[in-house]
């Protein structure tokens, strides 16, 4: 934790305590969703701080105080002084602004469409805060019909199964446990379990065609899973490519790059890897970025890219 | 009692946990001096008869670490000495610190709170976000179901979006330089932003410029510099500013309409079919919106063949151009 979340840790831990008179440090650490160690810390520092008081010099009085027998020896905390804080602290106006938002972007989902619930908490997390909340703003838009369909395999612990076209072309039926959806600008992802590939895959929404929800019970659970950071599961038979890219725009190609690319910059241009399953993949993307990228290496892989670009520019003549 | 040894380090939580403790208990505020010489952290490096001047810089830093988290920090002027830097006074005002009795969350409540704080994958509002939980968490209310791994995430791409977010929250003036759809150079704009609204999947910011009265979008992705956050202020303008931003997009986007014929079964056919709001006037001929030319010409010209856009003309000669710059970057 950096000092600013340790702080805000002290202060919201102070009234929770003030609030449970006795509690195991277990259960505080279940609620806060730390680490016991973390909470026995905090407590450790917070019964040993206070105010200068009237002496200038800390006296008992003056301090926190715990039950430290029934701490040491039961792991229990009850505090048996308190000084200066009574109740919990305000929201920031970013933070305030922070769930606001996340709010907004929840109610654009079909299962979490009561937008009377999501107004109240708005109105409250405002009135809440310690300044008016800066305005972010997640447009509510309607959403793919799929969404409704993968949340309800997931509350009711079966799998998904849906037609899907890879990125050469095929479309093959495909079984999945959905483990998470998550989106990057316009573009909507099912992470999730591939029983036809017996991996995790990564799914565009909007490449899914007649999705049915199964009776087949769910064989991986989101807690069960491992996801990596990107979105793209890497694989020994990937190819890798060496593009040239703007700078300005390297951070969308973030989910192609691997760790620990070749990495060189230039006036502007920057030099690096991406990977892909294949060069089919790689011509829309790198289409999709005319004059902001290109591919340097290898041959063939420049060769299908501009045979697909040639293709859509020859539609036109 | 803590412990009186000069050389014992205080850990920084520690030093302002307890300036915090200290201005929340005091009625009349602490002067500078006083903070220095007796809050636990800034007296074990207090010099009674020297020069304290290092000690000063990191009370500075701290009162803003602790402003930032939303701690209402107040200065209050002596009375009798309403100029004089020394006599200022700082006290935290429990009325502006604790959150109002009258807010309270339910455990259902609590679960939106806690699905809202994961929507942010990473950067700032992540942070931000997990800080508002531990608050939310010190009511002592149990969520009443847990949170599941399944949970939607939003990554924010954009560069520019972390510091806009930041000068945001100060209302402070930015500095970028903006590349104006049809604009071959990019050009530097000063600018006070009032709002970050997500249209259609994509970041812009409402804001207006200094001494106008007229407000502008800018796109996230068209801001080619880094964002530049200036030590100038605005006052904010009264209003839903985020609200009116979406709709003034809304309106562009439903008047910028596309003609594209797709390759039957084609990748293509299959996504803009299920794009928001795609009419199909006759098979194989849909009927698009799009809120930004250029952006749209991009996403196209990534289908190559299985797109041919009909009209307008300007659309359909930016796509057959990007692919055209495309075929030249991948020549021989």
């Amino acid at each position: 934790m950096q000092a600013a979340d340790k702080l805000t840790f002290l202060l919201s831990l102070v009234p929770y305590l003030i609030e449970r008179d006795r509690v195991s440090v277990a259960e505080a650490a279940e609620h806060f969703a730390v680490k016991p160690e973390l909470i026995r810390d905090a407590v450790r520092l917070i019964a040993v701080s206070g105010v200068p008081g009237e002496t200038n010099t800390y006296q008992s009085e003056d301090l926190f105080d715990i039950a430290w027998d029934d701490f040491e020896d039961n792991d229990f905390i009850t505090l048996t002084n308190q000084v200066a804080i009574d109740d919990s602290p305000r929201f920031s106006a970013r933070e305030a602004s922070a769930l606001i938002a996340g709010l907004q972007y929840l109610s654009s989902l079909p299962e979490n469409a009561d937008r009377a619930a999501v107004a109240s908490l708005t109105s409250k997390l405002s009135r809440g805060a310690s300044a008016v909340p800066s305005q972010v703003a997640v447009e509510g838009s309607e959403t793919d019909a799929t969404l409704a369909l993968i949340r309800e395999s997931v509350t009711r612990g079966v799998q998904i199964e849906f037609d899907y076209r890879g990125s050469v072309g095929e479309t093959e039926r495909r079984r999945v446990d959905p483990l998470r959806v998550e989106s990057v600008d316009a573009d909507w992802y099912l992470r999730g379990w591939c029983h036809l590939r017996e991996a995790v895959r990564t799914f565009r929404l909007d490449r899914i065609e007649n999705p049915v929800v199964t009776d087949e019970p769910l064989s991986k659970a989101a807690t069960d899973v491992q996801l990596p950071d990107t979105l793209f599961e890497a694989s020994p038979d990937d190819l890798v490519v060496t593009i040239d890219v703007a700078a300005a725009a390297e951070q969308l190609l973030g989910d192609y790059i691997p760790d620990g690319a070749q990495r060189s910059e230039k006036d502007g241009r920057v030099r690096t890897n991406v990977r892909v399953s294949h060069y089919h993949g790689l011509k829309r993307l790198i289409a999709s970025m005319p004059g902001v990228a290109y591919v340097v290496d290898p041959p063939e892989a420049r060769a299908v890219v501009e045979e697909w670009a040639a293709a859509g520019a020859a539609r036109y003549r | 009692m803590p412990s009186e040894s000069p050389s014992a380090k205080v850990p920084v939580e520690e030093r302002l946990f307890s300036l915090v403790l200290a201005l929340l208990a005091t009625e009349n505020g602490l002067t500078k001096t006083e903070i220095l010489s007796t809050v636990q952290g800034y007296r074990q490096s207090f010099d009674r008869s020297g020069d304290n001047a290092n000690l000063e810089r990191k009370f500075e830093r701290d009162k803003d670490d602790i402003r930032e988290l939303g701690v209402p920090l107040e200065t209050v002027a002596s009375p009798g000495d309403p100029g004089n830097n020394q006599n200022l006074r700082y006290r935290i005002p429990r009325g502006a610190y604790e959150l109002p009795t009258e807010i309270s969350f339910s455990a259902e409540e609590t679960t939106l709170l806690n699905l809202a704080a994961m929507v942010w994958r990473e950067g700032s509002l992540s942070a931000e976000s997990r800080r508002a939980l531990l608050k939310l968490r010190s009511l002592g209310v149990t969520a009443d179901e847990p949170v599941i791994g399944y949970a939607p995430r939003l990554r924010v791409r954009d560069a520019a979006f972390e510091p806009l977010n930041a000068a945001l929250g100060r209302n402070a003036l930015v500095r970028f330089a903006y590349l104006k759809p049809g604009e071959a150079e990019s050009r530097v704009r000063t600018v006070a932003p009032l709002a970050l609204v997500q249209h259609q999947g994509r970041w812009h910011l409402y804001a207006e410029e200094p001494g106008a009265t007229v407000r502008k979008t800018f796109l996230l992705r068209r801001i080619v510099s880094s964002v530049v956050t200036t030590g100038t202020t605005f006052e904010l303008p009264e209003g839903d500013l985020s609200a009116i931003a979406l709709r003034e997009l809304e309106e562009i986007w439903n008047r910028n309409t596309a003609v594209v014929e797709v390759e039957p079964g084609s990748d293509a056919s299959t996504r803009l079919h299920k794009r928001r709001g795609t009419v199909e006037s006759t098979p194989g001929s849909l009927e698009l919106h799009y809120s930004d030319a250029n952006i749209f010409a991009d996403e196209l010209a990534g289908f190559g063949p299985e797109v041919l856009v009909i009209s307008p003309d300007s659309l359909r000669d930016a796509v057959r151009s990007r692919l055209e710059t495309t075929v030249a970057d991948h020549g021989n």
